[in-house]
């Protein structure tokens, strides 16, 4: 495995490796208690964000098993960044990878978060050739689980009181796609969620 | 808590005591069997391999840190066969997680006893060993052993479909889980 061909371009948005400009546009969301569960750098404040975001600039290439490659999740009409997605290589002999994603609650219910996974999922399976990528996220996240479950993502574990988070007791769901089951070609529109607030 | 429990531990039928030297032969019964080997990480074993398993299994009585596991022989009150052995390995010491297993000698199969021997580990696992929840897998194709899950009132947490390589194949694996607010206390 090696470096991808990025970025990444899809109908709104580019996939591109982090760097150090990119720090407003993390510190916007990175923080968020609500995100940190399932983010792989701590952070509680902009000094943490911007640790992470030199862990996160790093993260470009998978050379071997536990490397991440961590892409910034950017608008293509300002720029902006709207969020991140990566993919952690778990396991050599079974191809398996972790897909890991925060986006900032400012741009939701507009598809990014859908448009930017499923061209990070399509990445994987083609230029990574993972057998099987997986995703968690906490149970109480509903737009998260509708996220991954609309991808066409499975629902294959949903863990009861497994790990202490924050003092409290977790629920964890995980959502699996094989290779053979992505749908490369299916529009991505068709998950864009059009809501009147 | 007690992480050195008091052993052996009786259930109705069983005794569930420190493997010894002298359960070479009875593990070997079984260890060697192809049938046994289908549904577990490792492959069928040697006598040698069998020896050094109960060697290691001697040492398995208490748990001092994560991942250390009790293993104990399962010996049959009336007659004494040794049938089988069950574990419980300490996952996670902070957040009081535990996994559970079993392998029963095939000719001692169909009598409840794996059942009986996991109900006794279950049980030590929320008293003597203070866990939060409980979890157990086994292969999907591996019926009786979910089924056991099912009896003991373990819940269905997770299937994973080719997660994993074992033995050259894919694996598809179930969870099945307890917590301890759900494990009916003697």
């Amino acid at each position: 495995m090696t470096s991808p061909n990025v970025p990444v371009e899809t109908d709104r948005l580019f996939l591109r490796p982090f760097d150090r400009a990119d720090l407003d546009g993390l510190v916007a969301y990175y923080a968020l208690p609500e995100l940190q569960r399932y983010l792989d750098w701590k952070a509680r404040d902009n000094g943490d964000v911007k640790s992470a975001l030199a862990g996160l600039a790093k993260e470009v290439a998978l050379n071997r098993p536990g490397d991440a490659l961590s892409l910034a999740v950017e608008r293509k009409s300002d720029n902006q960044v709207v969020g991140h997605v990566s993919l952690r290589w778990h396991d050599a002999t079974a191809a398996q990878a972790e897909l890991k994603f925060g986006f900032n609650p400012i741009y939701k219910r507009q598809g990014y978060a859908a448009e930017a996974l499923k061209a990070a999922l399509t990445l994987g399976f083609d230029e990574f050739d993972f057998h099987r990528i997986f995703a968690r996220c906490d149970a109480k996240s509903q737009a998260s689980a509708r996220l991954l479950k609309n991808l066409g993502l499975r629902l294959e574990a949903h863990y009861r009181e497994h790990a202490l988070f924050q003092g409290e007791w977790d629920e964890e769901l995980h959502f699996a796609v094989l290779d053979r089951e992505w749908q490369r070609d299916a529009r991505i529109s068709e998950f864009h969620i059009h809501r009147v607030a | 808590m007690r992480p050195s429990p008091q052993l052996p531990i009786e259930t109705e039928r069983l005794i569930l005591r420190p493997f010894s030297r002298g359960d070479v032969d009875a593990v070997f019964v079984y260890r060697q069997r192809e049938d046994v080997a289908r549904f577990l990480f490792d492959a069928p074993m040697s006598r040698e391999t069998c020896a050094e398993a109960v060697q290691a299994r001697i040492r398995q009585v208490s748990l001092a840190e994560e991942d250390d596991r009790i293993t104990l022989a399962l010996e049959r009150r009336q007659g004494g066969e040794m049938i089988g052995e069950v574990t419980i390995i300490w996952r996670s010491v902070t957040d009081r997680q535990g996994e559970i297993g079993y392998i029963l000698n095939p000719d001692f199969h169909g009598h409840g006893y794996a059942t009986e021997a996991m109900r006794a580990m279950v049980t030590l696992g929320f008293t003597d060993l203070d866990l939060h929840r409980i979890y157990a897998r086994c292969d999907m194709r591996n019926t009786p052993s979910y089924r056991l899950m099912e009896r003991l009132g373990m819940e269905r947490e997770a299937s994973f479909r080719e997660h994993r390589m074992v033995k050259g194949e894919w694996s598809n694996e179930y969870i099945y889980a307890i917590r301890a607010a759900d494990w009916p206390l003697p």
